[in-house]
């Protein structure tokens, strides 16, 4: 069954107060994807009803505790694949490079941890480390993600969508991670743009199907990064609108 | 808890969070649990199922912080929205549906038991009352019902003799209406004051 998009935005208010059949749940969540005028609406709506539910009072006692007390038995499973399989276009598509950096982060803790608490390994941090030591695939990436310092910015379109995720470190090295950036034809290329002042200055071409890429932030003065589509091999200045773009925070 | 923390923007929060920091969650916990046990608590009209929802919404925002997005709501919003859905699911589940609509039942007899009185007049902040207050009944009504009772708008159109129609539109536009009021109250952050 397809709705028109009328019939979805007279289901928005329902949708959002979770009053619909699963199936017309389906349909909304499918055109939501698609839609940044009714994500918006829903948004607002969500809002609305969480404004309904606040009543100030406090959660009950010994709720937390059983919270931290799983954190303690079942610490979040640490996915190590995806973080060391950067280059692995399957395992690497639609991760938020935050919860790649994040699991990073938690490897390095547990590497850090190592020498000074050998009675608290356990199988799990032992099978972290023989990985992280085994695994010489995107050292110079993770070492980027492990950089409590580093600088890092989403690349996304207009209405939204992170297509990828740069990592800037202090002394310029620096690397794109794709999100949900689609396979380009072969004919075409990504191409990364460092904005200075009102001046668009090539960072690399990346590629019709880039995974992870390295640039060099040479230099100051780069305030935002924009991503285009191009001819393949490049071109010396941007031809289209960018389809992504992030400012980089300032340091 | 570090004082750092404690005025950490909800964003910054669960950046902390995906970094497995603790003392993060427990500050998204402090700021938001009790709205999040109070509104299972409200639609699932039992104590004990309410206390797993909390424990079940905290434990998703640590094990999948990216689920949340910043730029389409607030934490709260989020979480609250998480525990909605997850609260209907249960509600809509024959064992939580029956056990409900039995102590519904046993509450009304028991002691004059309002569950509209209860539900507009007790758990809606003040501030917000007002806000509710430009709702014409109607709308007020369909919105309880679908929102807080956990009913579908079918249902709702059948509780209400009205056509199915009819109640989505009423729902859309009461959401509207005081979204607008909230706008023009100023009220349009009204996490903030879930945190004192």
């Amino acid at each position: 069954m397809e709705l028109t998009h009328l019939e979805i935005e007279q289901l928005l208010g329902v949708y959002a107060l979770d009053a619909v059949s699963p199936e017309e749940s389906d349909l909304v969540e499918v055109h939501l994807r698609d839609c940044p005028r009714c994500r918006a609406e829903v948004a607002e709506h969500r809002e609305v009803a969480a404004s309904l539910a606040h009543v100030g009072s406090s959660a009950p006692p010994g709720v937390w505790s059983r919270i931290a007390g799983s954190l303690e038995e079942a610490p979040p499973k640490l996915d190590l694949a995806r973080v060391m399989s950067l280059r692995s276009r399957p395992a690497r598509r639609g991760i938020p490079l935050r919860m790649a950096a994040a699991a990073a982060a938690m490897a390095a803790a547990v590497i850090a941890v190592l020498g000074v608490q050998v009675s608290h390994l356990d199988g799990r941090t032992d099978k972290l480390a023989a990985a992280l030591q085994e695994n010489g695939l995107d050292r110079a990436v993770q070492a980027a993600l492990f950089d409590e310092s580093a600088r890092r910015v989403d690349l996304r379109s207009d209405d939204g969508v992170t297509f990828a995720q740069a990592v800037v470190r202090d002394n310029g090295d620096s690397y794109l991670v794709r999100d949900s950036l689609p396979k380009l034809a072969d004919d075409k290329t990504y191409q990364l743009w460092g904005i200075v002042a009102d001046r668009a200055v090539s960072l690399g071409v990346l590629g019709s199907d880039p995974d992870v890429s390295a640039f060099k932030m040479a230099g100051g003065g780069v305030t935002a990064l924009a991503l285009t589509t191009e001819r393949a091999g490049g071109v010396p200045a941007p031809t289209m609108t960018p389809l992504a773009r992030g400012l980089l925070p300032i340091v | 808890m570090t004082s750092a923390l404690q005025e950490m923007s909800d964003g910054g929060l669960v950046v902390a969070i995906a970094r497995y920091r603790e003392d993060a969650l427990a500050e998204a916990y402090r700021r938001h649990a009790g709205a999040v046990f109070a509104l299972a608590r409200r639609v699932l009209a039992d104590l004990t199922t309410a206390e797993e929802v909390v424990q079940e919404v905290f434990l998703r925002l640590w094990t999948q912080p990216d689920k949340f997005d910043p730029d389409r709501g607030s934490l709260r919003s989020y979480l609250l929205a998480q525990t909605h859905g997850r609260s209907v699911d249960l509600l809509r589940s024959d064992t939580s549906r029956r056990r409900r609509e039995e102590r519904e039942a046993r509450q009304t007899a028991e002691a004059g038991y309002d569950l509209e009185h209860e539900v507009w007049d007790l758990t809606v902040a003040d501030r917000v009352k007002e806000v509710v207050a430009v709702l014409p009944v109607a709308e007020r009504r369909a919105i309880e019902l679908a929102y807080f009772g956990g009913h579908t708008y079918r249902e709702v159109a059948v509780l209400l003799g009205e056509p199915e129609g009819t109640v989505k539109s009423r729902i859309r536009s009461g959401l509207q209406r005081m979204r607008s009021a909230l706008k023009t109250s100023d009220l349009s952050d009204p996490g903030d004051v879930a945190w004192n």
